[in-house]
This record gives C-alpha cells, structure tokens and sequence, in this order.
C-alpha cells in the first residue's frame, strides 16, 4: 500500500513542520539565554486558544496572528526582563531553576485557560475545514497546508534573521559564545530579550498553527512539550537546521509507525528510540 | 538538628495518633510524610550527585501501579508489595539511568522529563493497567479512622527509612564519591571514582524509595489513574521542594516539603482548587525568582548574623 504510506509521510511532514517551529523557539532560548523554557508549549495553547476567541468572532487563524504576533513578541520581551533576569541574577544554577520556575508558569496558564475555556479539547473551524486537495491518491486537507506553511515561512524567516542581518549574528554570535560576544561589544541583556521576544512569538505562530491542525485542550501543552524535547534531544541544542529536519523526522516517524504498530504502542517506540540514540549519539543526530 | 531534638519529634510524631488527633491532622501528616519522602529520596540523585532528575513521577507511579497490580491480580496486600514496587522502580531506573546518565546537566534533567512523560503515555495505552479507565483495588479493611492511622505509621515508616538511607549515604564513602561527581566528575573519574557505578547505585537508591512511597499511596486512593500517579507536577514538586529547602543535607528538602505542602494546603482550603492551581504556580515561579538557591542558606546567614549565647565554638560552615 504505497499510497497509505505516502499519505502517513507527507501527514507526518506536515505536522512536523509544527514541532520543528516550537523547537526552533525552544532551542533559540535554551541556546542564547540557558533557560529550559517548560512553559513554551504553554504559550503555543494560550495562543490556540486566541485564535480561538477570535474565530468565535469571525476572525480567520491567519488574519489573528497581526494580534498574536505582535503580543507574544511583547510578552516575550516582558517575560526575559521581569522574570528570567531577576532569576539568572540570583541563581547559581540558572537551567533547573528555570525549568522549575516556567513550569509554575505553565502550571498557572494551563489552569487559567481550563477555568476560562473549561478542561475539555477546543476545535477552530474555518471555512477551508475539511476541504482537500487531490494530488492523484494523496488528500492534504486545505487547512494542514496551511498551518505547515505558516510554520514553514517563520522558520524561513527565522533563518534568514539568524544569518543574514547584523542583530540575527549577534544572536548567534551570543548562542556560540557569551563571554566572546560580549567582549566583542554585544549588548548581552538587548540580545537575551531579542531573542526572547522573537522566540515567543514562534511559539504564538506555532499555536496559530496549531489550531490549524490539531484541537487541544489546557492540558495538550505536555503532549506538545513530549514533541519538543524529543525534537530537541533529536536534533542538538544549537542548530536551527537541526530543529527543522528533526521535527520533520519525528513527524515522519511518528505517522509511518502508526501506519504498522498498534497506536498503545507508538509511546513506547518513542520511547525505545530515544534510549538508543542516547546510547548511540548523545548530543543529538545533527549536531555539529 | 540534634540528636535529642530529633528524638523528640520523632516520639511526639508516634504518640500522636493516640492523643486525639483525628482524621484531617492524620491525613495532612501523611501527606507531608509522603512529600518529604519524595523530595528526600529525589536528593539521592539530585542533590548529592547533582543530577537533576525531572522524571521521578515514573518511579513513584511504577511503585503505585505494581502494587496496585498485585493487589487485584493476586490479591496481595500493599504493604507487602510495597518493597516490590520499590524493586521494580529501582530496576526500572537502572534500565533506563543507564543510557540518560551519559548526559549531563540540563539535558539529563530534560530526557528524564521526556521518560516520565512517555512512561504516562506507555500506561494509559497499555489495557492490562486499566488504561485510561484507571485501576480500582479492594477497599482497606479498615474504619475511616483506623485506616488514617495505619496509613499515618506506614508513611511515617517509610519518611523514616528515607532520611536514614539519604544520611547513611550523605555521611558514607557513597556520599563522598557523590560529591566529586557533582563537584566535577571527569576529575572524580580521573582519581578512580567509579562514576557510572555510583551514580546508578544513587540513581536506584532514589528511585527504590520513591516506587515505595508510590505503593503506600496508591493503596490508599485505592483507584489510582495515570494522571495523578504519573503527575508531571510530582516529578517537579520534588525538585521543588529539594531547591526551596536546600539541597546539601537530608535536611533541606524536609524543610522544603512541609513549607510546600503547607501552602498548597492553605491555599487549597480558602481558595478552590482551579484557582488554586494558578496561585500556586505563580507563587512557585516567584519563589524561584526570589529565592532560587532555596531557604537553607538564607537561615544559616541568619543564624551567622545573630550571634549566639553559646558563642565560643565555630559556626559550621554550610556551604550554599
């Protein structure tokens, strides 16, 4: 059955084109600031659920992300100046202090949205929903396509930020080495809240297309977070181009296994993979 | 703490069922019992090597449904099993320790957080431990009250072997080796300190007493489900609780755990749950901002500061 795998494949990619944008953001922090940001996922479902209010207004997902953009940009922003700051300038060990602290973060969006919206998952429909484009036996729904290119087109321009304008090296310059770039004249704390501003507002994209795709509930962020730090471990802290290409393997593998193995038991092949990889290449299949 | 106030406590803490205490004092006793346990048991490996696990509600969960398991297959009382379910989390541990100890650092802490979260998924998947349905066990045979204390003592039990553990540890060869790992662990390995060895060893020790806790609990709902006994939230209340105490003595995380059980009590009381939830996850991201190395040094600074009538011997040096 070629189709059906076809099919599995390019499904997989498409999703995965979404892990890959939250692991992006996930990554960008971890690498430039050194803070686990657990609550990332988080953002991504308060983002969904946005969009969600606004499409209950007649607002399309795509028209919603002028409001998202911006506003998760600012609260990215806000987010690095207020909370991780004042952390990092009294923590001796700033990534577990921060896996703590944004875990209470997204503990505490997560309970705002179910006692706003109610624990129960959330699907926006469009006027595209359940449309399909036929390319021979392939159907890709008009609205995964969508939600894939959106997540293609930040990343795109999340690269060409990173390598081809002077603050996007900065950030990577800071990424590579702090004290290095410091000493080269970087504004550390400008670069930091950059990078946070920018790396929020992925996630705020990313639950845009999310919504696309995918209903989700409060509680849908952990599954997301599984995603990400799968991605994450998958392709190395550190490499845009890691995050990409294994958020579409991920994606891939996860939607061809289901194709033979039981669903109950797609946990565990994630599970018995990772422990491979960990034995085989610890710091990840992509990294340099 | 000294020897003779320990003492004290710990009979005042045996004698207390008999003094009239009722169900609700016995019921929030257990329940810091049961944290303190978790966040002491976490340090093994967190606080002691240094390896900062986020995964601990695996343990705790595999101990809980192994003796839930083995209650309604083979009608075997948990507190038998209990150390079986400590077994099986401790193996459970070694299997996968061993691969997630070649990472160090935040991504040991990440992929531990990924495994307690798979094995959450593994569970709910798997038919034969009831799924998403969750597990019903027989019912304790005992009155409300009754049942308050057993569970009260057993706790209790296993609060006390977990501190004795964690200190036999922290004052042993172990303990030293730990150390040098957490201090730097090439050069540990370079002077002949069996890292992998320990490290395992700590790693099982930890996750053992976790399953054991784990057993008691899930006895005591007597339905247990995924979502609570594979609790992300348990995995990062221990770590928590171990930062907010401090986390170079068995003691800090003590201190940490009745603080945080405390507050979620209070909180849970006067405020309903959903709220609840929100204040307290902002209150734990504040407390982190504030207070990121936790209480313990904060305490010693004020005791070195005031000085005390028993002046003349040296202040120990805690290191923060």
């Amino acid at each position: 059955m070629p189709a059906q795998v076809l099919q599995a494949l390019v499904a997989g990619l498409l999703i995965g084109s979404v892990y890959a944008l939250l692991a992006a953001g996930f990554s960008l922090i971890w690498g430039v600031a050194h803070v686990i940001n657990i609550a990332h996922p988080a953002l991504a479902v308060g983002a969904a659920y946005m969009v969600y209010a606004l499409a209950t207004r007649g607002v399309d997902p795509m028209a919603s992300l002028a409001i998202v953009v911006p506003l998760f940009f600012a609260v990215g922003v806000g987010f690095h100046e207020w909370v991780i700051r004042p952390a990092a300038r009294r923590a001796s060990e700033l990534a577990l202090v921060s896996m703590v602290l944004t875990f209470g973060l997204a503990a505490a969006l997560e309970n705002a949205l179910a006692a706003v919206w109610g624990p129960g998952p959330r699907v926006v429909n469009v006027s595209y929903t359940g449309v399909a484009i036929r390319l021979g036996e392939l159907a890709l729904p008009v609205s995964h396509v969508a939600g894939a290119l959106l997540a293609a087109v930040t990343i795109t321009a999340l690269y060409l930020f990173l390598y081809k304008t002077f603050p996007g090296k900065a950030v990577r310059a800071v990424w590579q080495n702090r004290d290095g770039a410091a000493l080269c004249g970087v504004d550390l704390r400008q670069v930091t809240s950059l990078t946070y501003g920018l790396a929020v507002a992925s996630a705020g994209v990313a639950g845009v297309a999310l919504t696309l795709i995918y209903s989700f509930s409060p509680a849908s962020h952990l599954t997301w977070l599984i995603f990400v730090f799968l991605v994450v471990i998958v392709g190395g802290v550190g490499s845009l181009v890691g995050a990409v290409l294994a958020g579409m393997l991920v994606g891939a593998v996860i939607n061809l296994a289901a194709l033979v193995i039981p669903f109950a038991w797609v946990p565990f092949l994630l599970f018995a993979s990772l422990g491979i990889l960990l034995l085989w290449r610890p710091t990840g299949l992509f990294r340099r | 703490m000294s020897r003779a106030a320990v003492a004290v406590l710990v009979g005042m803490l045996l004698v207390l069922p008999w003094v009239g205490a009722r169900e609700y004092p016995l019921a929030l006793l257990y329940s810091t019992f049961m944290y303190a346990a978790m966040a002491v048991a976490w340090n093994i490996i967190g606080g002691f090597a240094g390896y900062l696990s986020f995964g601990h509600a695996a343990f705790f969960g595999l101990g809980g449904y192994t003796t839930g398991l083995l209650l309604v297959h083979a009608g075997l009382s948990p507190f038998l099993t209990a150390p079986v379910g400590g077994v099986v989390a401790a193996v459970f541990a070694a299997m996968t320790g061993y691969p997630c100890m070649r990472l160090r650092g935040p991504y040991f802490a990440v992929v531990t957080m990924i495994l307690g979260l798979i094995v959450r998924a593994l569970v709910l998947n798997f038919p034969w431990t009831g799924a998403a349905g969750g597990l019903w066990m027989p019912l304790p045979p005992w009155e409300p009250l009754a049942a308050r204390r057993v569970f009260y003592y057993a706790m209790l039990a296993v609060f006390v072997l977990t501190v004795l553990t964690a200190r036999a540890v922290r004052i042993g060869k172990m303990g030293v080796g730990l150390e040098a790992i957490r201090e730097d662990e090439d050069a540990a390995q370079s002077i002949g300190v069996p890292a992998v060895r320990l490290k395992i060893s700590a790693l099982m020790l930890s996750a053992g007493l976790t399953g054991l806790v784990g057993g008691i609990y899930a006895y005591d709902r007597s339905y247990i489900h995924p979502d609570f006994m594979f609790d992300l939230n348990l995995s990062v209340l221990a770590v928590l609780m171990a930062l907010l105490g401090g986390r170079q003595s068995w003691f800090g995380p003590v201190l940490g755990a009745v603080v945080v059980r405390f507050v979620d009590e209070i909180l849970t009381i006067w405020i309903g749950t959903e709220a609840a939830r929100i204040i307290f996850g902002l209150g734990l991201a504040l407390v982190i901002v504030l207070l990121p190395d936790g209480l313990l040094p904060h305490l010693v600074q004020l005791r070195r500061r005031v000085p005390r009538k028993s002046a003349g011997r040296p202040v120990p040096v805690v290191r923060p």
